[in-house]
């Protein structure tokens, strides 16, 4: 009697054991559910496998401490946008509807970024764009888009007494990559220098030959020539020009853009070109330090500003999603963002109701000796 | 302004020819097999690519043997390429059409290759170094030998063409396969050379572009399509169209880049190129088929 009394208790009660068993196997299968994030970059090209190789290290480093989320790992699933916005919109689409990313990282084109905020907005989902500098890209309306990279107005705020009061051109040439922001650059310098802006024109993102261009520079009789184009292959390819077709002008690359891969491929007619940025492999904290000596270690050489904003991008939407507990909410996620300082390798980022990203910090740069050195 | 001019008239011919070059060996394999070569463009890269790791990677060797290297790798390139995926397509019902895709591939699994072993990078081949300067015109050295190679180029294979069995056969069959393999041409044979003459002159253009704008994996697709212009409006299968319409067009772009945006002179390319096909479909040199 006693033993059917048991059995009949166990029959009544096995349906909520089964459940409660199933929950909590489920909770713990959740918990080791990899936290999906999106990276869209131009991954065959030099400047997109820097971003790449920023944005690896910053999953592998996270994952090394624990991952988020109570132990959750981060996966990282890469699509290459070939600075092309077409490219870009089919990749996000890819990330939204296919791997189930609720966050996307990354880019270097704005005109790709501009894009790709089209389709991420009706998903909810969010966009952290890494290196796109043009002001509309933090300007959409929509809440859950953010900016790592200067625009071209903070640049500008910083450059522009450097150009006008220290450089004192007589006579300034602009070659600007055909896109957004090339276009931005050259329609700023007009405004800066006026009659004193003799030659621009735009190159395609896909160009390799550009003696043309700057035989017309040249021709304009600039003491100045301004490089405009995220891509390192194409400017450092027209700073070797200048060399080659004698014209003798003080070269400045736009901010953000120049890094010692484009000097080494100017070669010695990089001497003296200067620019400026938002980070150098050199400063001095914690966060820093622990990035630069992973990134040497895991690539043999120190990370620049195209790698740090790859990283920081990954970084900071992983640490959010923790911060917020969870990696389904993206408004949480958003607003924790938002709301909270990041401690990043080049300081601590905060982010503007635009979300638009500083850290306050911008390091003016010169190449000395065929090295990219912060000026004195 | 006329010394402007005249610089930019030197910077296109150089252009121009690099676009001859390439174009060269595209309208020949057009000419003699009716097939358009979609690897083409990725065989002068491998051509340029070739020159860089021989030059100054792996084998240190200096650039004229390095080029040398790069025209003997991509001829043997075509006659694998025409033997793996050109030949085995031709004689079906859509021969020509599965040939267009089956080069498609090899192109893409030409680029691809190079990306995943190279990476992205740009690289320098050491070529002739520094510039030439008469008065204001200054033009590099290496530029110089580009036209200098290419007009020798265009006279050898003239000569070739017109003088020799083999430049016989190829007209003949060129003309008509069938009519050729009738009187006893080796209709494949001559298919085959077509392809290993046409694949050296892109790796030559590639090894000779190598030290003016750099190696890059991208550089075939960018090259390609200014290539298919030259063709079109040269006339398709047309050497002398080729090489004439390449060094025009190189012209035309550095001269109109004075004047207008660099963008626009483009447009205008694609604009003339419109016009012409209307009013003379078989191109400038093409015989009406």
């Amino acid at each position: 009697m006693r033993r059917r009394q048991l059995l009949a208790l166990a029959a009544r009660f096995a349906p909520v054991a089964a459940f409660a068993l199933g929950t909590v196997f489920a909770g713990a299968a959740k918990a080791a559910d990899p936290v999906k994030i999106g990276l869209l970059m131009p991954t065959k090209t030099l400047v997109g496998q820097q971003g790449v190789q920023g944005a690896e290290l910053a999953v592998r480093m996270l994952n090394d401490q624990g991952g988020i989320l109570g132990g959750r790992p981060i996966e990282l699933v890469t699509y290459d946008t070939a600075f092309k916005p077409a490219e870009g919109v089919a990749a996000a689409q890819r990330l939204l509807t296919q791997d189930g990313v609720k966050m996307i990282a990354g880019e270097i084109s704005s005109t790709v970024a501009l894009a790709v905020i089209q389709v991420a907005q009706p998903f909810g989902a969010i966009f952290m764009a890494a290196v796109p500098k043009h002001p509309d890209v933090t300007k959409s309306g929509y809440d859950r888009v953010f900016r790592l990279n200067s625009t071209t107005s903070m640049d500008n705020k910083a450059f522009d007494s450097i150009l006008v009061d220290e450089e004192k051109p007589a006579k300034v040439a602009v070659l600007a990559e055909n896109t957004d922001y090339g276009r931005l650059v050259i329609a700023h310098m007009r405004e800066l220098f006026g009659d004193k802006l003799a030659f621009s024109d735009t190159y395609e993102v896909t160009q390799g030959d550009f003696n043309s261009l700057v035989s017309n520079a040249k021709a304009s009789g600039a003491d100045l020539l301004c490089i405009a184009g995220s891509n390192m292959e194409q400017y450092g390819n027209i700073i070797r020009l200048t060399d080659e077709l004698s014209f003798d002008a003080d070269i400045c690359v736009m901010p953000g853009i120049l890094n010692s891969k484009g000097v080494s491929i100017a070669g010695k007619a990089a001497e003296g070109a200067f620019s400026a940025d938002i980070y150098v492999p050199s400063l001095d904290n914690a966060a820093n330090k622990a990035f630069v000596a992973a990134f040497e270690k895991a690539y043999g050489h120190k990370p620049e500003k195209i790698e740090e904003l790859g990283f920081e991008s990954i970084w900071i939407l992983a640490k959010a999603a923790d911060k917020a507990g969870t990696a389904d909410d993206m408004g949480k996620v958003a607003e924790t963002i938002r709301s909270n300082s990041w401690q990043t390798p080049r300081g601590d980022v905060t982010f503007d109701a635009d979300g638009q990203a500083s850290s306050g910090n911008v390091y003016q740069l010169v190449v000395k000796d065929g090295e990219l050195q912060v000026a004195q | 302004m006329a010394d402007l001019l005249v610089q930019q008239a030197v910077n296109g011919i150089s252009t121009g020819m690099i676009y001859a070059l390439v174009a060269l060996g595209l309208t020949l394999i057009f000419g003699v097999m009716h097939v358009i070569n979609f690897a083409h463009g990725e065989v002068f890269m491998m051509g340029a690519f070739v020159t860089v790791v021989a030059g100054q990677g792996l084998l240190g060797l200096p650039y004229p043997l390095a080029v040398l290297l790069a025209v003997a790798a991509m001829a043997i390139a075509g006659w694998v390429i025409d033997l793996a995926a050109v030949r085995p397509l031709l004689n079906r019902a859509e021969g020509q059409t599965d040939v267009l895709l089956s080069t498609f591939a090899v192109s893409l699994l030409l680029a691809d290759t190079v990306l995943a072993s190279h990476g992205p990078a740009p690289a320098f081949a050491p070529g002739w170094e520094g510039s030439l300067t008469i008065g204001s015109l200054t033009i590099a050295a290496q530029r110089v030998l580009v036209v200098a190679v290419g007009v020798g180029l265009v006279v050898l294979l003239e000569m070739v063409l017109r003088r020799t069995d083999f430049g016989r056969h190829l007209r003949a069959v060129a003309q008509d396969r069938f009519a050729a393999r009738a009187v006893g041409i080796d209709v494949e044979r001559v298919g085959s050379a077509t392809f290993v003459a046409a694949s050296a002159c892109a790796g030559l253009a590639g090894a000779l572009v190598a030290p003016v704008t750099m190696f890059s994996p991208g550089m075939g697709h960018q090259v390609i399509i200014m290539a298919f212009v030259v063709v079109v409006a040269g006339g398709m299968g047309s050497v002398t169209g080729a090489v004439v319409c390449g060094v025009a067009l190189g012209v035309f772009e550095s001269l109109a880049s004075v004047f207008i945006p660099q963008s626009m002179a483009s447009v205008t390319v694609f604009a003339l190129l419109l016009v012409l096909l209307l009013v003379r479909p078989q191109g400038l040199f093409g015989q009406r088929r």
